[in-house]
């Protein structure tokens, strides 16, 4: 629980902590690309401007891959560049450089291409609608009874729908590539999350052209939360095909209007759900989801968001008759991807909003509804995986006392009565599965590698990044502890896959739970082998050992059996829980939700360091309360946004006091935190507003607009 | 054009188009990395920095709004005595995450200490409020402000 300082803060406050956008190489040009700006179409032509003199570019397109021109993903299936047809807009079709980093701004800027247009799906309810737009294998969890819903039971049916959600990091997605041609290595400097992925692309685009491809990340990875996890493999791929023509170094860095157009997405949602409640025991007897994604013109990752989702979607319950369907629906808009929660956050928007529908229904109080419903040890997920602890319904019980719920319930009907203005309270709960789905760890078979020095230095070697979370001082931290050695003689290095073993990717909340947990084990078992009490006294007395190399592979817990086929079995060894209660509120002249307070509180284990973990959760819940609140990226009649000015960031002013609380904390494992804070919180918003103005709304963001149609809907009784 | 400034206490003088946008200027010129580019239209503060003692964004201040005026960077009140009082308080709270809009911060930090630092939570939220921070939720930020005026 150390709360020990950052390693990296003093240089990123001063400014000599490098982002991407900071390193230069001699002869350096930039780059850009060339999208399309069209939905779905042939290109015809494309017609460069006239002043320029051509021989100054480099160019490249689809014909000039050596290698394969598909990006790597678990679905490979979006090409790097467009051929003839282009399927969305933002698709793209060429990668540009020039040393002039402004005059190719405007080279690019006046290149005009014509398109054979064709009939293209640009709003997500024309796309998640029909279902003839799903395609992709369908996943289906199938805990049904066979038995006929009792007559008696009350039967709900509600559809919800989510947005997409801008990932905002505030550093842009960018890269530099640079050729070096007398031992056929291209080397990349990334701002990305998964160094190996990105290897990977530039492998599949350059093919046998290089000899390898080696990736370091830049110093500083500003912000990442998902949207640098398979966007930099394509990003990277077209800047090593600009260097390798060029023989220059090609830095590419997006526009903030290009990157928020073109690169991933939190995938837009339409949850369907069918449920019924036996009105005796107010128990919920039967449930049966539709749980479908818009995941844009290509699968790319969207299959394992898709696992996610429906392996999070019935929330934190045990009802005992349960069908899960996810599908994936196509749209003419770019691959929605990865954003911290994946999948997740949308099946708790859903969830969490019909168990308050319910419990309206039923006239019982959102929290009692829960409780009685709440899934306990003993009973089991819809994959039959056992429910071995009670931890979510103590984050439930522990956050109910700390907000003081139910009084505030009374007070604020009280208040209500005599005011046009309404106070709310909602409450939602959530969990998250640490690291990948299923067999996925087994398969990954991360390694770590620890070098220690002369001087009793431990360099520790991982493929995780820091993009924010503070992972590298967590990771040294878990490791320095465990054997008892100085901080300053422990250190993460910069991740590069020439010297990093492949620990995996830095997603799924997995770095701190499998990657941190194994180097903990890993000092331990240093310890044991080389028989010290002290590291640095033995280093000392035994100079002719060291340097010296260690490496560990991370082995799953064998209870971990998933049969991806049917989707039974464990889908994740453990689960951190969180329930969140959120104050609101609305100001009836202007139809806007004010947040005023929230609390939420988490079980993710053992807490590496209190403040950075804190500080991460803060940052999650706000994504979260936002997600229901105000963010969303495409608006009929409008089209997407175009950056911040029309995309809706929280700021300082926008914002209720967060109060975080950790729970059953007094246990070795720390596990998965990066992504349990974002998924939880929207819903509680909604169930607030609902709470003071007795109106539901059954689509996130609840802004202004939206507000105003459903009051007006109600007044007219629509 | 010819434009001559005071830039981190020090007298300079560029040759250059009049429309050059300061952040570049800061950047290319004078290799002044601290001073990032987040939207590059005047929304997110990541470009902050002290023109004549107030803070703008570098993005939306041109060469020729420059000439004959005074501007302090990231690196610059760094080496402030309130500057380093600030990166201690941040340090301290590690309110620091991806640490990209924070340069930004500790300029917009600045200038409210000196000109008012009063420890009030509404008047710092409303000082930072052209800063965006995507990673921290802004509590760590506040506590760090309201940290800084309480030991100056």
């Amino acid at each position: 629980m150390k709360s020990i300082r950052k390693i990296d803060a003093i240089p990123k406050l001063n400014g000599s902590w490098k982002f991407l956008d900071d390193y230069s190489y001699e002869e350096m040009i930039h780059g850009q690309l060339l999208y399309s700006t069209c939905h779905h179409g042939f290109i015809k032509k494309i017609a460069f401007p006239d002043g320029y003199n051509l021989s100054e570019f480099t160019m490249v397109s689809a014909k000039d891959i050596p290698g394969e021109n598909i990006v790597p993903e678990p679905e490979c299936d979006q090409p790097f560049m467009a051929e003839k047809e282009v399927f969305h807009f933002g698709q793209v079709i060429m990668g540009i450089a020039h040393p002039d980093r402004k005059l190719l701004r405007e080279f690019i800027s006046n290149t005009k291409i014509e398109y054979e247009e064709l009939s293209a799906i640009i709003d997500i309810k024309e796309c998640l609608e029909n279902q003839k737009n799903a395609f992709g294998r369908e996943l289906t969890i199938d805990h049904r009874t066979g038995k006929k819903p009792d007559p008696n039971w009350i039967h709900h049916h509600k559809i919800y729908y989510t947005p997409h959600q801008e990932q905002a990091y505030l550093e842009p997605q960018g890269m530099i590539a640079v050729w070096q041609p007398e031992d056929k290595i291209m080397f990349v400097r990334a701002t990305c999350q998964c160094p190996f992925f990105v290897k990977e692309g530039v492998e599949t685009i350059m093919s046998d052209t290089i000899k390898e491809a080696v990736i370091e990340t830049s110093e500083g990875i500003g912000g990442a939360f998902g949207g640098k996890e398979d966007f930099p493999s394509l990003l990277a791929g077209i800047t090593s095909l600009l260097s390798y023509k060029s023989g220059k170094p090609v830095k590419i860095v997006l526009e903030r209007e290009d990157d928020i157009q073109i690169t991933t997405k939190r995938h837009p949602a339409r949850i369907e759900i069918n449920s019924w409640t036996d009105p005796e025991t107010k128990k919920i007897m039967k449930i049966d989801i539709d749980y479908r994604l818009d995941a844009g013109a290509y699968q790319t990752l969207s299959p394992v968001v898709l696992a996610r989702g429906v392996l999070h979607a019935i929330s934190g319950y045990c009802i005992p008759d349960a069908f899960i369907r996810g599908r994936l629906f196509r749209s003419n808009t770019p691959s929605n991807g990865a954003f911290r929660g994946f999948g997740a956050p949308q099946a708790f928007a859903a969830m969490e909003a019909h168990i308050d529908d319910i419990a309206a229904n039923l006239k019982v109080n959102p929290y009692e509804f829960r409780k009685i419903n709440i899934f306990k040890s003993g009973d089991e997920f819809p994959t039959t995986q056992p429910i071995l602890e009670d931890h979510l319904s103590d984050c439930l019980e522990c956050v109910i006392e700390k907000s003081n719920y139910l009084n505030k319930l009374k007070e604020f009907k009280e208040w209500n009565k005599t005011h046009k203005d309404k106070k709310g309270i909602g409450i939602s709960i959530g969990y998250h599965g640490g690291g990948y789905t299923g067999n996925g760890e087994k398969v990954l078979n991360s390694e770590v590698k620890v070098v220690i020095k002369k001087d009793a230095t431990v360099m520790i070697f991982v493929a995780n990044t820091d993009m924010g979370q503070g992972a590298h001082t967590t990771l040294a931290q878990m490791f320095f502890e465990a054997i008892d050695h100085p901080r300053e003689k422990c250190l993460v290095q910069l991740p590069n896959t020439s010297k990093t073993p492949n620990s995996g990717p830095t997603v799924a909340s997995r770095t701190i739970y499998i990657i941190g947990n194994l180097l903990r084990k890993f000092a331990f078992k240093i310890k044991d082998e080389l028989g010290f009490e002290n590291l640095e006294d033995y280093v000392a007395s035994n100079q002719n050992e060291f340097p010296r190399e260690f490496r560990m592979n991370f082995v799953q817990d064998p209870s971990v059996v998933f049969d991806d086929e049917n989707y039974v079995g464990v889908a994740y060894k453990d689960y951190s829980w969180a329930a969140c209660v959120t104050e609101i509120y609305y100001h009836a002249d202007t139809y806007q939700i004010e947040l005023t307070k929230n609390w939420s509180v988490m079980d993710i284990g053992k807490v590496v360091n209190q403040k950075i973990a804190t500080g991460q959760a803060e940052g999650g819940v706000l994504q979260g309360l936002a997600y229901g609140l105000c963010e969303f990226f495409y608006k009929p009649g409008y089209g997407r946004m175009h950056g911040f000015t029309d995309y809706a960031l929280p700021t300082t002013m926008d914002i209720p006091e967060i109060n975080i609380e950790f729970i059953h904390t007094d246990t070795p494992i720390a596990k998965g935190l990066g992504e349990i804070p974002m998924d939880f919180p929207a819903p509680s918003v909604r169930n607030a507003f609902h709470n003071a103005t007795g109106v539901f709304i059954d689509e996130i963001p609840l802004i202004p607009e939206r507000i105003l149609g459903s009051i007006k809907n109600l007044e007219l009784g629509i | 054009m010819k434009v001559s400034f005071k830039l981190n206490n020090k007298n300079v003088t560029i040759n250059t188009d009049p429309m050059r946008r300061l952040l570049d200027i800061l950047r290319e010129d004078f290799n002044l990395l601290g001073t990032k580019e987040s939207c590059g239209e005047g929304e997110c503060g990541a470009c902050t920095v002290l023109l004549d003692g107030k803070p703008v964004t570098s993005c939306l201040v041109n060469a020729v709004h420059i000439d004959g005026k005074e501007v302090m960077t990231p690196e610059g009140i760094a080496q402030e005595p309130l500057g380093k009082l600030l990166i201690d308080c941040f340090d301290e709270t590690n309110a620091v995450q991806c640490g990209f809009c924070f340069p930004g911060f500790l300029v917009t930090s600045y200038h409210y200490l000196k000109t008012d630092g009063e420890k009030n939570l509404n008047k710092i939220k409303k000082a930072l409020s052209g800063n965006i921070c995507r990673c921290t939720g802004y509590q760590k930020i506040f506590e760090s402000v309201m940290l800084a005026c309480e030991r100056n």
